[in-house]
């Protein structure tokens, strides 16, 4: 059974089959693209479920199935290489999970261009797996590279059709789609997308610089021509050199995570997107940068990353409770969602800068935890939006009476959000604050992380309030016709809550692989 | 002097034969015939290519008297400089269309051109140099006035004014260099130079000549010709231009930096210093205009000055990276033209004249869409791996050259930007009033798309071979 397990299947089966439902000799039958593509985020979850189960976390490297080598371009020393160990372990498992709900996410949101949208879905999925699992700098910095081609597509398409043919459309209060609305929406998609690809290219040049002088320095002091993780020895290089590879670095992963003055791209994304890339961008892309800096900042130059910790520390406090405020000031649902993203990323920032066992698993069973709520959370937003046309918390009001269903979902989302017990997020939230207490920080700043900790009660104000404007109060005419949600987004919607309870009542099981 | 002729130049002979073979058929063929005359082109080159395999290479073989060499380098970039010109004969369909009476004249010029660029490589002497550099670009003034109309007319000119000012630059370092030297054979002057302390005086003619050389390569105080002549010429003379006499021009250059200039510490910093400038006047400049051909132009000229920079921090694993990237660049962008030479019947050069133009011709778009995103340096192409190769290279050259090295990865984010401005009005849908011209490549246009693309794609996967031979030629330099 173990022999059927492979690394470049787990990595390369979404690519393959990308080019697959591209390619002109696949059916341009919507309804069997739809379903083809759902059929194999399934089986790709059942595939990682398996790996899973052969997955020994005490000691990841000695199994066949972690490990899988190729040497690609010997003279700069780049092996094709992939790896497996814990913590990448539980991001396949979530890349695969988020992949799977925003692909039955997809069925209403998305009404035109199927196969190209599709194609895309599956070529992000490879790009994702690629970073999570590479071994080698380079391969790592190729996927980072190569998840902007879809995801700019993702973002930035035309997924609503220029004309809606009522016919095909089985959603509840679909066809109502008005032309020039929907160009606008869509120009606006596009600028955000490029928006995106910009920020994210520019960071990743100056990452591309970090990885350059890590490989060369590594290369005279150390004498391995590599760039593979495990072979880059940081200890030998000067200390002001590691510190500019350090800084090189984090810039990069700071504009995906984002890091506060890098963050503007995010609220535009993630709001101008369709729902089910939403929940990808958020649950899984904004994990690939927080994944860099632990890669990176923290195993590979450990000596660096003691001295930044404290002014990272700082940046992730400021991320939590600046962008807390500005959530608040916000009436788009999205965009509220969007900016408490931006907070909790703080939060896995701050359990990363801790730099003690307990701050890690904090921060990993975070990004768990936050992409479960998000998923849920933007689900919920683009549900609310697909029926009343509308995001604006000010124009909603009382959906509950005709969505009693979504209000449930809704309300018990927001609670986990907000860290009641129960749930995943709190768990993540007390350990963060065990974390930030055990960490080497001077005692302002341990006393200023732990008690921004509570302030995190912000978080419960706005989502409260959103929760409040948009479900209670008078029902306008309007709203007096829409349907309560359909199979596929309770599907969506049931798992999320599902995963939440189950990480919230057993923590361990995620705990006990991070350990 | 025969047994010359026979050991190292058969290739560049056979070449001389076909031009006067081209420049006999102008005068006794009907304008009618002119289809003969690309084909006549072709035949030339491939015989050129099949003769490279006669080329006595190793060990180094010098004839007339020193004045030409050749080695496993100069033969590699023949080599290069013959397959680039195999494909833009292959494209010269439609514009030897348009000026039929002159069909055998152009095609004639073309192969001297290629002859030119071919002997550039070879040359072991500046006078040898000179002549050849001056072929070269005579060669290229031609072709670039060649078409119909002001345009192409006023593109020439600009052309012949900055150069003739870029040559009397490179005489002027040259006569200093004798001056000091008392010679100008390049083995000689190395060994010369190396011999004495690096003197203020040699740093200047240092200077000198590699500003009248790189001139060519549009680079900064050179620099505002490009503009213009891209606007003016032709596609296929577009595809003859950027790749032909960058190969030749960076072919000599590499020669030039690593023996008889490689002692002057003052000439490595101007050369970076100019890279810079260059790489943030054409990525800049390009942000604003919407004719794809600028766009392309302010491309190659902004590529030109990463792999000057490249060039400029002189070591043996810099130069292969140099190879490296200009392998992959010219194919990339001769792939990029074939298809403006394919579309450029039916549009204007706008940007946004190629609107939805995908949904028409999926296959030829992707193609030069694929094309454009290996420009951009995105990954499974050979774009991405020249970029990483060469980066590793600067990378290496010491912290002095990081400042530089990050400001050309900034410019590279600038650069991105008006590539997407080329790439995303090919995916638009347009409105149904308008209509998205069907494209109808003959075949010769076809090949030379799908040959360059695939080469493109085949290297992004698996460049270890290629990097293995560019490094070996490093090596043998």
């Amino acid at each position: 059974m173990e022999k059927l397990l492979s690394i470049p299947f787990l990595i390369f089966m979404p690519l393959v089959v990308s080019m697959f439902v591209i390619s002109p000799l696949f059916t341009k039958n919507e309804i069997v693209v739809r379903r083809f593509s759902k059929s194999v985020f399934g089986f790709h979850f059942l595939y990682s479920i398996l790996m899973l189960a052969f997955f020994d976390p005490a000691n990841p490297y000695t199994s066949q199935i972690h490990f899988f080598g190729l040497d690609w371009v010997q003279s700069v020393g780049i092996k094709f290489a992939f790896r497996i160990d814990n913590i990448s372990m539980i991001l396949v498992m979530l890349t695969s999970f988020v992949f799977l709900l925003s692909s039955f996410a997809s069925k209403f949101n998305i009404r035109a261009n199927h196969k190209f949208y599709y194609s895309m879905l599956f070529l992000l999925e490879s790009a994702i797996l690629g970073i999570f699992t590479s071994a080698d700098m380079f391969v790592f910095f190729l996927f980072w590279e190569l998840e902007l081609i879809p995801a700019y597509f993702l973002i930035g398409g035309k997924w609503k059709g220029i004309e809606v043919k009522p016919t095909n459309i089985s959603a509840s209060g679909g066809g109502k789609w008005k032309g020039s609305e929907t160009e606008d929406e869509e120009k606006r998609a596009q600028n955000s997308a490029i928006k995106f690809v910009l920020f994210t290219f520019s960071g990743s040049m100056v990452m591309l610089l970090g990885i350059l002088l890590l490989h060369y320095y590594n290369f005279i002091s150390n004498g391995i021509l590599s760039a593979s993780f495990t072979d880059i020895n940081a200890s030998r290089i000067p200390e002001y050199i590691q510190n500019i590879i350090a800084v090189c670095l984090l810039i990069g992963f700071g504009v995906k995570l984002p890091i506060i003055p890098l963050h503007t791209w995010l609220p535009d994304a993630h709001t101008n997107a369709p729902t089910p890339v939403s929940m990808i961008l958020a649950g899984i892309l904004l994990k690939t940068g927080a994944y860099g800096i632990f890669r990176f900042n923290y195993e590979t130059l450990p000596d660096a990353f003691i001295t930044i910790a404290p002014i990272l520390a700082i940046f992730a406090i400021i991320n939590i409770i600046y962008t807390a405020f500005v959530a608040y000031a916000q009436t788009d649902i999205k965009r509220i969602v969007a900016y408490s993203s931006i907070s909790n990323m703080g939060l896995i920032l701050l359990g990363l800068c801790a730099i003690n066992r307990i701050g890690l698993s904090a921060s990993v069973f975070h990004m768990v935890a936050h992409a479960l709520v998000t998923c849920g959370l933007f689900m919920v937003a683009g549900i609310v939006y697909l029926r009343c046309k509308t995001r604006d918390i000010n124009t909603l009001s009382g959906i509950a009476v005709v969505m009693p269903r979504l209000f449930g979902f809704a309300t018990v989302i927001v609670l986990a959000s907000i860290g009641i017990p129960a749930f995943a997020p709190f768990v993540s939230e007390i350990l963060t604050i065990l974390g930030a207490m055990q960490a080497d920080f001077s005692d302002v700043l341990k006393f200023v992380s732990v008690f921004s900790l509570p302030l995190l009660i912000i978080s419960s104000c706005y989502m409260l309030k959103f929760l409040h404007k948009s479900f209670f109060g008078e029902l306008p005419a309007e709203f007096e016709k829409v349907n309560d949600i359909t199979v596929h987004e309770f599907i969506v919607l049931a798992s999320v809550l599902a995963g939440l309870i189950i990480f919230g009542i057993f923590p361990g099981t995620l705990l006990g692989m991070v350990g | 002097m025969l047994n010359d002729i026979f050991n190292i130049l058969l290739p560049q002979i056979s070449l001389a034969g076909f031009i006067i073979l081209q420049l006999v058929l102008s005068m006794v063929l009907s304008p009618r015939l002119y289809r003969y005359a690309r084909l006549i082109s072709v035949l030339g080159i491939s015989l050129s290519i099949i003769l490279l395999s006669t080329v006595q290479t190793e060990p180094q073989y010098f004839a007339f008297k020193n004045s030409i060499m050749s080695d496993s380098y100069t033969l590699l970039f023949d080599f290069l400089i013959l397959v680039c010109g195999f494909l833009v004969a292959l494209l010269t369909r439609q514009h030897i269309k348009t000026i039929k009476g002159n069909a055998y004249t152009f095609q004639a010029i073309l192969l001297c051109a290629i002859f030119g660029a071919m002997n550039v490589i070879s040359a072991n002497d500046f006078l040898t140099l000179f002549v050849l550099i001056e072929l070269l670009s005579f060669s290229t003034y031609f072709l670039i006035a060649s078409a119909k109309g002001y345009h192409s007319k006023e593109a020439a000119f600009k052309y012949l004014l900055t150069s003739a000012v870029s040559t009397g630059v490179f005489l002027f370092g040259v006569s200093y260099l004798y001056g000091i030297t008392g010679s100008i054979n390049l083995s000689q002057i190395y060994e010369i130079v190396m011999s004495q302390p690096p003197s203020i005086m040699y740093s200047i003619s240092a200077i000198m000549i590699v500003l009248g050389v790189i001139s060519k390569l549009a680079v900064f105080p050179f620099a505002n010709w490009v503009i213009d002549v891209y606007k003016g010429t032709e596609t296929s003379v577009l595809a003859f231009l950027s790749t032909i006499p960058k190969l030749a021009i960076f072919g000599i250059l590499c020669r030039l930096l690593v023996f008889p200039l490689s002692n002057s510490f003052e000439l490595t910093y101007a050369v970076a210093i100019i890279a810079l400038i260059t790489a943030l006047w054409a990525n800049t400049y390009a942000v604003k205009e919407s004719n794809v051909k600028v766009i392309l132009a302010c491309s190659a000229s902004a590529n030109s000055s990463y792999v000057l920079l490249a060039a400029c921090l002189v070591s043996v694993y810099n130069l292969s990276t140099v190879i490296f990237y200009l392998m992959c660049y010219v194919l990339m962008n001769i792939a990029a033209f074939a298809f403006l030479n394919i579309c450029s019947d039916k549009h204007d050069m706008n940007a946004e004249s190629f609107k939805g133009i995908f949904y028409n011709n999926h296959g030829l778009t992707g193609a030069y869409a694929f094309s454009i995103i290996a420009l951009a340096g995105f990954p499974i192409t050979s774009g991405f791996i020249a970029k990483i190769y060469l980066f590793t290279a600067i990378a290496s050259s010491g912290l002095r050259f990081i400042p530089f090295l990050l400001a050309l990865l900034i410019l590279t984010v600038v650069a991105l930007f008006y590539y997407l401005k080329i790439l995303l009005p090919l995916f638009e849908r347009c409105d149904k009033n308008t209509e998205v011209p069907v494209l109808t490549p003959v075949f010769s246009q076809k090949f030379v798309l799908v040959v360059t693309t695939a080469i493109t794609l085949i290297i992004g996967i698996y460049p270890e071979k290629i990097i293995e031979l560019c490094r070996f030629i490093a090596y043998n330099i």
